[in-house]
Parts: C-alpha cells; sequence; structure tokens
C-alpha cells in the first residue's frame, strides 16, 4: 500500500492549497483569486472544471452503453469504476462551478426561473438530471454492504429492475449536454478563432467528450491497478484503445474537414498565437494517440498505451481550455487584456480533482467496485507493530494515514494561505455600481416624440399592484430592443378598426354584392389585373356617395381599415381643436387649453392647473417635466 | 530587519495562524476519533458516564483544584486570564489582523494602560508558576523537558510586547524587540496545536477520552499504589 498512500499524501497537499484559495475567494471574491476580467468573463474554472469535467466523465457513458445497451459483457469488470468515475467527475463539475459563479447560493435559480432560449439553461438542467442518474446507478454498489436492512434491500432490488432505462435516460442527458456545451459558442463567431468555432462545433464536441470518455477510462484503469498493484486489465484496455483508435479517426476526419469547407484552411499556415495552439492541440490530442492506438505491436505495450491515453486525455481537456478562453478575442489580437489562469484558480482546479480521486479511493477501498477489494495486509487487529528504533509507531495503517494526512492538509493550508499575497486578501475588490430605483420613481412621464406631450407611466402601480416582474418589460433580451414599449402589453392602443363589413356585403342576407361587383378586372399603369388588386378595386365612395360629408377635414379614403383609437384622438380631435384655436380668437380667450390632453384626461396629474398633488414629486430630480405646463 | 519583520507579519503570521486554528480542529477531531474507535475495541462497553462528566466539570471549573492547591490554583487562573486578554483585545493585534487577515475587533480592544498592567500580570503569575513546577517535588518529577521550555516560550512576546509598548528605547532595539515579539509570537502560533498548549481545546474532552480510551476504574490513581501492592515506597 505504499504507493496508493504516498500519492493519497500528496492529493491531501493538493487539497490543502485548494482549501485556502477556496475560502479565500469565497469571502473575497473572484478579483482577488482570478485573473478573470469583465472582458474575459470565462478562463481555466469554465474551461477546465466544467467543459473538461463533464468531458472527463463522459467514459461513464460510453461504457455504461457497449456494456448495458450493446451487450459487450468483457467490459462487465471495468463498468462499475467508470461509473463511479463519471459521478465523482459531475460531483467536481458542480463544485468548481460553484466557485466560477459569481453568487455560487444562486444556483438553485435555473430551477424555478426557466430561460428556455439559453443553451446553458439545458446544460444546467441535464447536468443536474445526469448526476442524479450517475447517482442512482451507482448506488447498488453502496446498498450491496446493507443487505439486512430491509428497506436498503427492496431499494437495492428496485434500482437494480430500473437500471436499462436508467442508462438509457443517461446516454440521452449526456449526449444532450455534451453537445449544448459547444452550443454555448455558437453565439460567438467574432470572439473564438476561426480554427476552433464552427456552425457543427455541438458535433464535435459530442465526438471529442466520447474519445475523451474512452481514453479516461483506459488512464484511471491503469492508473488504480497501478497504484494498488493490480494486474491490468489487457485485454479490456486492447479493445478501448481499438475503439477509441477509430473514434479519434473519426474526429481527426471531422475537424479537418469542417475547417477545410469552412474556408478557414489558410490559417492552419499563418504564424500566430491560436495557430502554435491549434496545432500543439491537434498533435496532443489527436495524433498521438491515435498512432499508438491503431498499431496493435505499440498498443500491446502498456507503458506506451499509457503514454498515449494520457496525452490524448491532456490534449482534449486542452481542447476545451482553448475555446473556454485561451483563444478568444483578447488574446488573439492584444485588445483588452490578455487572459492566463492564476496560480489559485489553477490549485482550485487541481484540488476539486483530488478530492473525486479521494473518493474514488476511499469507494475502491471500502465498496465492491472492483470484483475484488484491495486488501492492505498491514490494518486490522492482527497486524504486528513495527519496531524502528529510527521512526515513531504511529499505529496501523489506517491511524497513520488519519495523522498524516490531515497534518499534510494543514500545512499546505498554511502555506497557500501565507502565499496569497495580503494586499488581494485586503484589496477592497471592485466598487459595487449601486442598485437604484428605476428613474422616476414611482411615476414616470414617458415623452416618446419629445413634443412635451408626455403620457405617464405609474412604474409602482405597474410593478406593485398587477404583479409585473421587471424582467416583464426590461429584459426581454430582443436584438436592439432595451425595453418593452407600452403597445406591447396595451396592444389595442394602435390597433386599427375595420369599418368595412366584408362578409355582410356578400352574404345573402346582406347586400348579396358578387365579388366582382368590386374587385373588377382591369388594368393600371399599363398591366392587366386580375381581381385582386387594390389599384383597380372600387373604393366605398363609388357606392355610398355620401360617406364624406362636405365640410369633413377627411377627404381621401384609401382602405376601409379605420384608424386606431388612440390615434384618432390625438390626430383628429387634437389637430382639428388646434386650428380651431388658432383661427377662433374668441374660442382662444374663452378656452384657451382645449387642445391640451388634459382635456379629456382629466386624472393626468402632471397636466392639470392645480399642481398641488405634484408638488411632493417635484423635488426627485428624476422627473421630468414637461415644458408646455403652466 | 525590515524585510524580515514584514515576513513576519505578513506571510509567516497567516501561516502561524492558520496552522494554529486547523491544527486545533484536527487536534480535536483525531482525538474524538480516537475516542470513539477506542470503545469500539473495547471489550468492557461500560463507561461510568456521571464520574466522567463530573471529573470533566471539575477540570473546566477548578473547584476542586482550589482546594488541593489553592495558591497554584490562583496564580494559574491568573496566568491564563492574562495570556488569553491582552494578546486577543489589544489595539496594535486588531489592527495586524486587519492588516494581514482582512478582519478585526479595532472597536472592542483594550486600552494601553490596562494592557500593560495585564501585561505585568501574567508575566509574574508565569514565573511564579515555572518556580513553583521547580520547587514542587511531584511536579518536577513528572515534567519533561519541554514543560518547562513552552511557558518560558510563551514569556517570551509578553516581555518584548512589554519592553516595545512601555519602555523608552533606541529605534533600532526597538525594531529587534518587535522582531522577537512577532517571530515568537509566531512560533508560539504553530507550536500551540502540536503541544501540550493544544490542552486549551482539548481540557473538556481529556477525561472522556481517557475514560474511553484507558477504561480507568473510578479513583484508579488514587488507589494505584494500593494495587500495585508498592504503598508508602519512594517515587
Amino acid at each position: 500500500m505504499e504507493r496508493i498512500n504516498r500519492f493519497k499524501f500528496v492529493l491531501w497537499c493538493i487539497l490543502g492549497i485548494a482549501s485556502a484559495v477556496a475560502i479565500t475567494r469565497l469571502i473575497f471574491g473572484l478579483g482577488a483569486t482570478t485573473n478573470l476580467t469583465d472582458n474575459t468573463p470565462w478562463g481555466f474554472w469554465i474551461g477546465f472544471d466544467v467543459m473538461g469535467g463533464v468531458a472527463l466523465a463522459a467514459g461513464g457513458f460510453v461504457i455504461a452503453a457497449f456494456n448495458y445497451i450493446f451487450g459487450k459483457k468483457k467490459f462487465q469488470p471495468i463498468a462499475r469504476a467508470a461509473i463511479l468515475t463519471a459521478f465523482l467527475g459531475y460531483l467536481a463539475v458542480v463544485i468548481g462551478l460553484l466557485f466560477d459563479l459569481g453568487l455560487p447560493w444562486n444556483i438553485w435559480h435555473m430551477v424555478i426561473f426557466w430561460n428556455p432560449h439559453s443553451p446553458l439553461f439545458e446544460v444546467g438542467w441535464c447536468v443536474m438530471l445526469y448526476l442524479a442518474v450517475l447517482f442512482l446507478e451507482f448506488m447498488p454498489v453502496i446498498l450491496e454492504r446493507f443487505p439486512n436492512l430491509n428497506i436498503l434491500a427492496k431499494l437495492h432490488h428496485t434500482l437494480n429492475k430500473i437500471r436499462i432505462p436508467l442508462v438509457v435516460l443517461g446516454i440521452m442527458l449526456s449526449t444532450l449536454h455534451q453537445s449544448s456545451l459547444g452550443s454555448l459558442f455558437l453565439t460567438m463567431p467574432y470572439r473564438l478563432h476561426p480554427l476552433w468555432w464552427s456552425p457543427i462545433i455541438p458535433l464535435i464536441f459530442l465526438v471529442s467528450a466520447i474519445c475523451l470518455g474512452l481514453m479516461m477510462v483506459i488512464v484511471e484503469s491503469m492508473t488504480s491497478s497501478y497504484l494498488y498493484k493490480k494486474e491490468y486489465e489487457t485485454h479490456i484496455l486492447d479493445k478501448l484503445s481499438k475503439i477509441a483508435s477509430f473514434m479519434l479517426l473519426f474526429y481527426m476526419i471531422l475537424r479537418f474537414s469542417d475547417i477545410i469547407i469552412r474556408g478557414a484552411a489558410p490559417f492552419l499556415f499563418v504564424s500566430g498565437w491560436g495557430t502554435y495552439l491549434f496545432w500543439f492541440e491537434l498533435i496532443v490530442s489527436i495524433f498521438v494517440p491515435l498512432i499508438i492506438f491503431i498499431i496493435p505491436a505499440i498498443r500491446k505495450n502498456t507503458t506506451i498505451l499509457y503514454i498515449g491515453a494520457i496525452t490524448g486525455v491532456m490534449g482534449i481537456v486542452f481542447n476545451r481550455l482553448n475555446v473556454g478562453g485561451l483563444t478568444h478575442l483578447n488574446n488573439l489580437s492584444g485588445i483588452g487584456t490578455f487572459y492566463f489562469p492564476s496560480w489559485m484558480e489553477i490549485s482550485v482546479s487541481l484540488g476539486v480533482v483530488s478530492l473525486a480521486m479521494l473518493l474514488f479511493f476511499y469507494f475502491i477501498e471500502n465498496y465492491k467496485v472492483w470484483d475484488n477489494k484491495p486488501i492492505d495486509l498491514d490494518s486490522g487487529h492482527t497486524a504486528v507493530p513495527k519496531f524502528n528504533t529510527n521512526y515513531v509507531y504511529l499505529g496501523t495503517t489506517k491511524v497513520t494515514n488519519r495523522i498524516k494526512f490531515t497534518f499534510a492538509f494543514v500545512f499546505a493550508f498554511g502555506l497557500a494561505f501565507a502565499a496569497i499575497s495580503g494586499e488581494k486578501v485586503y484589496g477592497e475588490g471592485f466598487h459595487k455600481t449601486p442598485v437604484t430605483k428605476a428613474k422616476g420613481g414611482d411615476t414616470l412621464v414617458i415623452d416618446g416624440n419629445r413634443d412635451n406631450y408626455g403620457v405617464q407611466f405609474k412604474h409602482k402601480f405597474h410593478s406593485d399592484s398587477l404583479h409585473i416582474t421587471c424582467v416583464t418589460c426590461h429584459h426581454l433580451n430582443k436584438p436592439k430592443d432595451k425595453n418593452t414599449q407600452c403597445f406591447e402589453c396595451h396592444n389595442d392602443m394602435y390597433l386599427t378598426g375595420d369599418a368595412f363589413r366584408h362578409d355582410w356585403h356578400t352574404s345573402a342576407q346582406g347586400a348579396n354584392l358578387d365579388c366582382f361587383k368590386c374587385h373588377k378586372q382591369g388594368n393600371s399603369k399599363g398591366k392587366e389585373y386580375l381581381h385582386n388588386m387594390k389599384s383597380v378595386t372600387d373604393s366605398c365612395t363609388n357606392c355610398h356617395n355620401d360617406l364624406i360629408p362636405a365640410n369633413s377635414k377627411t377627404r381621401l379614403l384609401k382602405t376601409y381599415k379605420t384608424v386606431s383609437y388612440s390615434d384618432a384622438m390625438h390626430n383628429l380631435c387634437i389637430g382639428c381643436h388646434d386650428s380651431l384655436i388658432k383661427s377662433d380668437v374668441v374660442l382662444k380667450a374663452r378656452k384657451p387649453d382645449l387642445a391640451l390632453c388634459s382635456n379629456c384626461h382629466i386624472k393626468s396629474q402632471p397636466y392639470r392647473k392645480d399642481k398641488i398633488i405634484f408638488e411632493g414629486v417635484q423635488k426627485n430630480k428624476w422627473v421630468v417635466l414637461p415644458g408646455r405646463i403652466k | 530587519m525590515d524585510s524580515l519583520l514584514e515576513f513576519a507579519k505578513g506571510p509567516l503570521f497567516r501561516f502561524s495562524f492558520a496552522v494554529m486554528i486547523l491544527g486545533l480542529i484536527r487536534v480535536f477531531i483525531l482525538s474524538l476519533i480516537n475516542g470513539f474507535e477506542a470503545k469500539s475495541k473495547a471489550k468492557d462497553k461500560v463507561i461510568p458516564k456521571n464520574f466522567v462528566t463530573k471529573l470533566t466539570l471539575g477540570f473546566i471549573l477548578p473547584i476542586r483544584a482550589f482546594r488541593v492547591k489553592p495558591v497554584y490554583s490562583f496564580i494559574s487562573i491568573l496566568f491564563h486570564i492574562g495570556l488569553l486578554l491582552t494578546p486577543i483585545l489589544l489595539f496594535d493585534h486588531a489592527l495586524l489582523f486587519d492588516n494581514s487577515i482582512g478582519f478585526s475587533w479595532l472597536n472592542i480592544s483594550l486600552s494601553g494602560t490596562i494592557a500593560s498592567n495585564l501585561t505585568l500580570f501574567t508575566i509574574s503569575a508565569g514565573i511564579l508558576l515555572i518556580i513553583l513546577r521547580i520547587s514542587d517535588k511531584k511536579s518536577r518529577f513528572i515534567s519533561r523537558k519541554q514543560d518547562f521550555l513552552w511557558p518560558l516560550l510563551l514569556l517570551v512576546p509578553f516581555i518584548t510586547g512589554y519592553v516595545c509598548g512601555n519602555v523608552v528605547i533606541s529605534p533600532l532595539t526597538y525594531k529587534t524587540f518587535l522582531t522577537i515579539h512577532i517571530l515568537s509570537g509566531d512560533l508560539i502560533f504553530i507550536l500551540i496545536p502540536l503541544t501540550k498548549i493544544a490542552h486549551c481545546v482539548l481540557l473538556p474532552i481529556s477525561q472522556w477520552i481517557t475514560a474511553r480510551a484507558w477504561k480507568f476504574v473510578p479513583e484508579a490513581g488514587e488507589n494505584i499504589e494500593k494495587i500495585l501492592g508498592k504503598e508508602g515506597q519512594k517515587l
């Protein structure tokens, strides 16, 4: 058990460092710990923890599919370990995400406040559901330990029964969100380097995740075999690497054909940060593992197979990092700040991975994940204390580990806490933008066309009494639209009416007219028209001669649609009254406000002559009063 | 000297503070685990709960100790009060916390006079305790080298701190004293969870651990000589 204990010691050290940084991040915020800026809000934590982590855990659904759906029972011995890896991987994703979210305590919001337009919404739901599915898939391993408890045994039985539906659901959710993580980047064609941005980036993500999942299962199996001094499962590894080679080949063809068809091929040979990253990624993620996996003679050698698998894993995780932040516009063009993760970001990510690994080892040692549990010869009551004058005997391996690991954790925590610069910890961080009430306070005067005739908008009434949330008007996310216009809710404001009753005119009970009575065949501007053109159709006045009175202001009748209610009032009535006042001196002296809004809108306070009600609001600097009020 | 002072005030202080807090939690949890494991391994699982509780409470509220050794107990209590109150509530220390860790209690800190008086009390009580420890034969017998060293080390920051705060000295000497003050404080912070000073958190469960782990019969200590048949012999 020497190897595994030494490895665990290192993991505990990393965990200690990460915990110190994590606490600093939670108390003092992202600014104190990360190199993220407003220019690059997504960085290492999204690239590695979330996108890399989700892809790393793809082994779970790939192996589950092979084992339970395609009936490849060859993979049975590693199925449980693969599912456990996937479960812990997703757990790591969720924990990592909590550090990256600005307000991590609001993570439940996506469950209640739906935004079905966002790919991230789908990713969130899928990750949540898939984590639950993986938990249920792994539950039987835990429940096996308690065969005597009646309820747990029943639960175990039920879970075994619904295993196939669970696996199917898991595969469905996996394919959904593995690709959706790529969809997130569809919206940034001008931000991402053209070698990575592609309209089929969801498909690229899915295929690369399957490659990564297969290679990760190889790495996980070989690493744990090495650490626990177990024999390598050579026949399974051989099979896995063969499948992985096919998938990698497909991935390579997909990647290059996508680049060539899109016309981005010239970028392959331009010198620059983006191109170097691309070729490095391709060599590490595709070429090296592909060459190793595709030749049977080479992949028989376990060391070389391990090297191939681990380079492949790192390469595809590197792909996620590239897409997630390293190849964005600011890094490529020098606009804004150059982003490279700080040591604190990297240490938190490594700490989350260490935590997942430690949990993995815990389950390996205490539950039947493998067919045979690893046996610790040094532990148990039968162990004989070794008396060596050079060393202090701390107890059995279990006790020794407990003492050593916690000490390593505490010491590493202290070192990391010391290394975090005091200025950053003590720093005031970013100045908060104060959130104030909407401009205008309770009542707004909306004067869209700046003619000094405004409409009073009771903001408080709308938000409180009508139970309309802010989002209803202010965040519709429509392109080029800052907030919702009044008419989008009050949609009858500008609704035109229909003065011509078409059905009545054609029906036998009504005017009983033939279609061609009005819709005549004829020519207009030298062209022959059939019956459907407006220009060759009779207007209402053709029959109704007395429709327009002699002294009417309206002379022309272009359409049988009437103007909307507000247009009728505002244009026709007010326009007429205005001209009347101008011409009639007596009327102007007696009723000077005849054309003002307050003539009809009696309750409209800003336009009342007695401004007593409005005096209190006048002190509020936000209320803009129209100039024409006397 | 300046860079050393900055190092001791900044990173080293943060390191030692983190090690102290987490180390104490670690020691406490490890002791608890050991206590539970001891019972699961033991054949005789009966524990005199009432007796253990009484003994533990007796340790925390030293009424019993007052009856046995009134002078020693009184000085010890004085020493502990000074030891805890002065370093924690001093204004300068609160400022140090504010500058290096980011939180502090500047509002409730002690005034200079009370603090310096308390420091003098603590120093004298500490010296008296060491003298009593040496002078008493039984105490001397059960003491190891480090049991004399740690109390002396505890006094170093108090003495240097008093000198810095109340004695008029040259700036260079002041800086030397201040550096020794902070460095010794950091050293004590690191040593707290690793030495017997950890009794500050272990005291409430020490009797509980002993009862569980060693299964001592009540009053076993008093009767051990009789049971072993070595009554009246030289220690």
